[in-house]
């Protein structure tokens, strides 16, 4: 395998051996601490225009399975890990992880010292960018000093035009930020019949489908940078109908109710954090991934109330309407990968589009 | 059930005696609790007869009951002392057992005692397969469904209907592991014979057999509000069909979708919930790599060597946590040392490499038991590799495991083909390098997975260390070359054989090339918090964590896996050591490989390095932290004249030092002196026991204190004894040996030697004198003349001790017979005022009626 | 032959769902007091209650009724109408938002004498009804504002609900006759 070298905007390079595609990519370097589910990270389009250092020293192992896509088309920008293995024999493989980003044009580097960046980006909290480069020159440097990445992130992800995932339930309206499969499969699990619009869609478009709920999906990038026809979109559709929203759509929700966001030192994407849900007060796990965070002071009480919250960083997880069955969650509420716990919450709003029925 | 808050006594019953199955890792537990429960004010009592327990040394001697671990005893223990709480979670299943038949009496309700950890309900579904079962149908978790049968008749009804390869279990079995896979009517009609016998109720369970899934482990904890937390998952490489004890054991998992992960977290916390555990739970799945399907196979709420592995890979506080949800408390509520993140019992750990438990097995001791690695667990201990990729820790696991002084790994290339194929079939002790050897012969990984059903990825990674080992052979001294095979775990002294050089060389080489360890922080975040955990390992990247600990530092060695031998005895050892060394100001590091070490546990030294305890690795260390002293177990030669030739103050401990003595044929009769300047203080005079026909000096492993003598001859053997240590230049704690003189009875002085590590147990817990701390004072040169002298030993006290030796034989079906010191697995002790009851509490009475017959009268 | 048609996670999301729409409804939890019918209303409207704590951090009153309960086997007339026979509320009702609690609704007929008592009490300013299931067959016209689960059944069929406070677990089940 070639040797290839990971860059950041520092100045530090940390060479490496190359797999997956030979491309030489730039994006905003994070981490994922996840124990498993490298492929369902890979192909989560949250990840889009990032470079993912996994924790999880060990990638590769089980392959590319047809059930843990997130996305078909992914658009990381590369996979920066310990080790690797490009084993394509397991079960339900049908590709190895390498011939998977070759098809992509996804680079990987192995053998970095993953868990010393982890530790960096920490104590060096703030965005950093970086490139896989075939080499560490002066010149790769300037390149990625002058490169500036997209805030056009959801654009380049979701949907352009409306499709369906037809079955025989409820109808469910899902709003596409940069959807992650798993909450399609959710849905799918629980029959619902499923109409998947563009984050353009305006209230008008959504509720002349008749929905029983909306669905605001996960996404990419900063919620700030979508422009306030999405906000109106919300507030109308809340109104009429049962609204759930995950991700980056919990944060425009937020947003359309008043609440603030405010950008995290340092993007978290793991599944260790407790997290309690405070109407119970009991405590689940769940997979986040967020760069942003709702600030709880900005909170209008009389629209919003709490509903969970990240007690190691005592991040606002959760949050539901005063006067509409209309709620929303940081975190993924799919489990895909990560702990299930939190897939409730698809029933809970199940069951919100029932009562609503009477 | 009584207010948690309101706990004043708790009673744990101890694990007794090392034995197959479970080793130091409960006794490591036990202390944690004990000192958890200390810290909330409740006063632990504890019942338990192992010798070497460093749990015993922790507790007030008034509330230490050095008694056998039986029903009977456990049930005087409560009417005598009226505990307001019980704790089985530290005694294996046999504490399980024993709980319930207390609840089956009626003697916990009778004295209102409550149980702690878990329902009286769940306790009984514990010992009844058939009633876990039916609850875990209720809510939907796959079980193997098991047919309880009284007679063979019954069972040859139901053979059609389950099929074979079919699995016969005794219901509640007085030992952890028998269950037997057969393939026939034949087999199972033997199988069946055995198993109503080793029944408690005569019965035997038959059920489907799950042979060739995958097993993997689940650890969790829960606490009184319901919240649970996943530590770890283990995943066997070895297949169901072979014991987990048995299997090489991999965490995190390595060949598990996330998927299959979190259906096996989902159902590992739903068990958790119905069974209403407060603590630790360890589930065991068969997982069918086919088509994601498992099934639950095994269910224990209390402390193994799994909860063990998690604890020392994972560096969560289990036992610390568990100590304090025992007690009510909720896993949010929980305070932990400083050197834990703040929130850390309530994080989902997640971790930032590999480990790898490789089995011990005691075949070399025991060389006529059946190798063949089967659903009985047969290894005696294990040792673990950490590192940043699966081969590296494999590999240093291995390294571990193979006891080769110059960290070479044994060859089986001068196996038949036909019998490799025959041993990757039908596995034997050695499988990991009949696995490597079938790959260097050209096998494919893909055909090694279809013969023997473990995971492809595995002879992937296996193969990938043959490629470096091939590179390593075709570039010797090439500093790249020697860059991979550090960075992918391969030893100083393999590489130096495959060179044909010296490991002075490889470090040399090492040294100028800059290819440099970098120690990595065992912390359950994966670096996520800047812990301040006191574990680490050791690879070969960018950043190193590990800082010096500074001035008077100690670095202790360990002696890596549980073998055969004085191992449990040393391990208190050790412990008991390190201690004394804290006392004494120094910074302590312990460097260890077995999981299930007490010493082990952060709690014992100021830092941890779980690297093979190898010369190479041994150095790297030394060059980090710059010791004072480094203190080498007595069993490690080679290692010592290594070391000791280099600018190292080395002491070699506990003492192995050379008398310059032959030994004696035999001996009757041991005197204990601790030997200290001019001071000799007598400790005690021993029995020397020989269960067997044969008198050698190996085979005595039973004693007792005092010695059966009148008691001026017992002061004038201390006076010979005295006299013959006067003659020679020793010192510490020393043992003269005595023996009758030819036909007459008339006892003279046959050698000296250092007292046995199993010995100066012994002696410390008799005396009252813990002995590891004088004789570690007496080595770092602050044994107090005075204190010293005003130690008062009663040589002829009235109450009489014995401890005799166990040995492994009837789980390795072997016929019964008296041991040498070299198949010691563990040892029982006794207290008792006359001779009738120190001997009715010792475990294995067959034996001591030879003993007796043989001693008294 | 009991099957379980709401389990312990599904009856803790319909409590919650209740909790929320309660707040919906009245515009938050001032003035709001609840009421819960013995048995296992008591504990419902506790479970209620405590929600509302946890989220809004206002202590809600929480006061039982108990009613003889209403007999499926005995022929209805006057006698057989359920009565409010003793009270546990140790506030005023009167101006309050009361939210009646009961585990399962049927006739409608201990409603009516829960809200007779109510109305005894003092005058609240709203009386709304929460119930975990409703099972139809009314046989006066009162319908719940808040409902769990609506569980059409025969009238031969049994709803049994158990509540983890007194039974062994979180269930409904509906058992045939």
């Amino acid at each position: 395998m070639a040797k290839r070298y990971l860059i950041l905007e520092d100045g530090s390079a940390y060479a490496g051996e190359g797999f997956g595609a030979g491309a030489t990519t730039s994006g905003e370097v994070i981490s994922n601490l996840n124990l498993l589910g490298y492929q369902e990270t890979i192909t989560d389009q949250i990840y889009h225009n990032q470079i993912i250092i996994f924790a999880q020293p060990a990638i590769g192992n089980v392959g590319i399975n047809h059930d843990s896509y997130e996305s078909i088309l992914p658009t990381a920008k590369g996979m920066v890990v310990r080790d690797v293995t490009n084993i394509s024999t397991n079960r339900l493989s049908r590709l190895s992880l390498d011939e998977f980003l070759q098809q992509h044009n996804i680079p990987g580097i192995s053998g970095i010292d993953t868990r010393h960046l982890i530790r960096k980006l920490r104590q060096q909290a703030g965005p950093m960018k970086g490139s896989i480069v075939d080499v560490a020159d002066a010149h790769a440097f300037d390149q990625l000093n002058a490169t500036v990445l997209t805030n056009r992130q959801v654009d380049q992800v979701a949907t352009p035009r409306p499709y369906p995932n037809p079955d025989t339930g409820k109808n469910v309206v899902v709003i596409d930020f940069g959807l992650k499969h798993g909450i399609l499969r959710q849905l799918s699990e629980r029959r619902c019949n499923v109409t998947v619009l563009p984050w353009t869609a305006s209230a008008q478009d959504v509720l002349n489908l008749d929905p029983d709920g909306v669905l605001l999906s996960t996404g990419p990038g900063s919620p700030l940078d979508l422009g306030a026809g999405v906000l109106e979109m919300i507030r109308e559709v809340q109104a009429e109908i049962p609204l759930f929203a995950i991700g980056l759509g919990h944060e425009l929700f937020a947003l359309a109710n008043g609440a603030e966001l405010k950008a995290l030192p340092v993007e978290y994407h793991g599944s260790s954090h407790p997290i309690r849900r405070i109407i119970t007060n009991d405590i689940i796990y769940a997979t986040q991934g967020q760069g942003y965070a709702v600030i709880a002071k900005s909170i209008d009480r009389d629209r919003l109330i709490t509903t969970y919250v990240d007690l190691i960083n005592g991040t606002v997880q959760g949050l539901r309407h005063r006067d509409y069955p209309a709620f929303s969650v940081q975190f993924f509420a799919d489990g895909a990968p990560g702990p299930h716990e939190s897939r409730d919450l698809f029933d809970e709003f199940m069951e919100a589009m029932t009562a609503r029925e009477g | 059930m009584q207010n948690l808050n309101d706990l004043q006594k708790v009673l744990i019953i101890g694990g007794g005696p090392t034995e197959i199955g479970h080793e130091t890792e409960l006794d490591s537990a036990t202390v944690q609790i004990i000192t958890g429960f200390k810290k909330h004010g409740v006063r632990t009592s504890i019942i338990d007869n192992n010798p070497f327990s460093v749990a015993l040394e922790e507790i007030q001697p008034t509330n230490m009951y050095v008694q056998a671990v039986t029903t009977a005893n456990v049930r005087h223990i409560i009417e005598k002392d009226r505990p307001d709480a019980i704790l089985p979670s530290l005694g294996g299943l046999l504490a399980v057992q024993i709980v319930q038949e207390l609840i089956e009496n009626g003697d916990l309700g009778r004295f209102g005692v409550t149980i702690l950890g878990m329902t009286a309900s769940t306790l009984r579904q514990i010992n009844n397969p058939a009633a876990l079962n039916a609850t875990l149908k209720a809510i939907h978790e796959p079980v193997i469904e098991a047919q309880i049968v009284d007679t063979t008749d019954e069972a040859m009804g139901l053979v059609e209907s389950i099929g074979f390869p079919l699995i016969v279990k005794p219901v509640s079995p007085r030992v952890d592991t028998n269950r037997t896979v057969c393939e026939n009517v034949d087999e199972m009609l033997n199988a069946l014979n055995q198993g109503f016998q080793q029944s408690r109720f005569d019965q035997c369970t038959l059920e489907r057999s799950v042979v060739g899934y995958k097993e993997v482990e689940m650890v969790a904890i829960r606490d009184v509000a319901d919240t649970k937390v996943l530590l770890c998952g283990l995943e066997n490489v070895d297949t169901i069909g072979i014991h987990s004890g048995d299997s090489i054991v991999v965490t995190p998992p390595q060949t598990l979708t996330d998927r299959e992960y979190q259906n096996l977290r989902d159902a590992t916390f739903r068990i958790a919930t119905e069974l209403g555990i407060v603590g630790v739970l360890h589930l065991h799945f068969a997982l069918n790599p086919a088509n994601q399907h498992f099934y639950v196979t095994k269910v224990a709420p209390y402390f193994s060597r799994g909860v063990a592995l998690a604890a020392r890979t994972t560096g969560y506080p289990i036992a610390l946590v568990t100590g304090a949800l025992l007690l009510g408390q909720r896993l949010v509520d929980i305070k932990l040392p400083s050197r834990y993140v703040k929130q850390t019992a309530i994080m989902e750990p997640t971790i930032d490499h590999v480990s790898v438990r490789i089995p011990l097995w005691p075949f070399q001791e025991v060389p006529d038991a059946d190798q063949h690695l089967d659903t009985a667990m047969k290894a005696v201990g294990s040792t673990i590799g950490i590192g940043r990729s699966v081969e590296e820790a494999m590999l240093k696991a291995v390294r571990s495991s193979q006891f080769s002084p110059r960290d070479v790994l044994p060859s089986v290339s001068n196996l038949t083909d036909g019998e490799m194929i025959s041993q990757l079939i039908h596995p034997l002790a050695n499988r990991i390098l009949v696995l490597i050897e079938a790959l260097r012969r050209g096998y494919a990984p893909d055909e090694l997975s279809e013969l023997t059903k473990i995971d492809n990825f595995y002879f992937v990674k296996l193969q990938h260390l043959l490629t470096i080992e091939q590179e390593i052979q075709d570039n010797p001294l090439n500093v790249d070359t020697l860059q991979r095979a550090r960075y992918y775990g391969f030893g100083d002294g393999m590489i130096a054989r495959i060179w044909q050089t010296d490991t002075a060389t490889i470090r040399h080489l090492s040294a100028e090339a800059h290819i440099m360890p970098t120690y990595k922080m065992i912390e359950p975040t994966a670096g996520e918090f800047a812990e301040d955990a006191s574990g680490y390992y050791s690879t070969f990247e960018y950043e190193n964590e590990s800082q010096p600990l500074g001035d008077r530092t100690a670095l202790v060695l360990g002696r890596g896996g549980n073998q055969l031998g004085p191992n449990s005895a040393a391990e208190y050892f050790t412990t008991e050591m390190l201690k004394q060394l804290q006392r004494a100001g120094y910074h302590t590091i312990l460097m260890n490989t077995n999981p299930n070490a007490v010493a082990i546990a952060p709690e014992f030294s100021d830092k941890q390095y779980v690297d093979p305890v190898q010369l190479g690795d041994v150095l790297n260390v030394i060059q980090v932290e710059h010791p004072d002293i480094v203190i080498v177990p007595g069993n490690r030669h080679y290692l010592t004249r290594e070391l000791g030739k280099l600018n190292v103050n080395l002491h070699v401990l506990p003492p192995d030092q050379e008398t310059g003595e032959e030994p004696p044929k035999m001996a009757t009769i041991g005197v204990s002196l601790f030997v200290h300047g001019q001071q000799k203080i007598a400790v005690g005079v021993m029995d020397m026991l020989t269960p067997g026909m044969n008198k050698s000096l190996a085979q005595v492993t039973a004693f007792r204190m005092p010695a059966e003598l009148p008691k001026a001859k017992r002061l004038s053997l201390v006076e010979l004894a005295k006299q013959a240590v006067s003659e020679r230049q020793v010192t510490g704690m020393i043992q003269v040996l005595f023996a009758p003189k030819g036909d007459t009875k008339q006892l003279t002085v046959v050698g000296v030697r250092p007292t046995r590590l199993t010995e100066m147990a012994f002696l410390s817990k008799v005396t009252g004198v813990n002995w590891v701390r004088m004789l570690t004072r007496q080595h770092i040169a602050t044994l107090d003349d005075d204190e010293l002298a005003k130690i008062k030993i009663d040589l002829n006290s009235n109450r009489v001790a014995l401890m005799n030796a166990a040995f492994p034989f009837r789980q390795l079906h072997v016929l019964n017979r008296p041991g040498t010191t070299d198949q010691e697995v563990g040892a029982t002790i006794a207290f008792g005022s006359s001779e009738a009851l120190t001997l009715s509490n010792l475990s294995d009475t067959a034996e001591l009626d030879q003993i007796i017959n043989r001693t008294i009268g | 032959m009991a099957k379980v048609v709401v389990d312990a996670m599904a009856m803790q999301r319909a409590l919650t769902r209740i909790t929320y729409e309660i707040i919906e409804r009245n515009k938050g939890v001032d003035d709001l007091v609840i009421l819960g019918i013995k048995t296992r209303g008591v504990y419902l409207a506790r479970r209620i209650a405590s929600r509302l704590q946890q989220l809004e951090n206002v202590t809600v009153p929480v006061g039982d009724l108990d009613i003889t309960p209403y007999r499926d086997d005995i022929e209805h007339d006057a006698q057989n109408e359920p009565k409010v026979t003793a009270t546990n509320i140790d506030f005023s009702v009167a101006g309050k938002k009361v939210i009646l609690v009961d585990d399962v609704l049927y006739t409608g007929r201990t409603i009516r004498a829960a809200m007779s008592a109510v109305m005894d009490l003092g005058r609240p300013k709203s009386i709304n009804l929460a119930v975990l299931v409703d099972r139809g067959h009314r046989e006066l016209p009162i319908r719940a504002d808040f409902v769990g689960k609506n569980i059409p059944s025969s009238q031969r069929e049994r709803i049994k609900v158990s509540v983890s406070e007194i039974d062994d677990r979180d269930a409904v089940e509906i058992q045939q006759a």
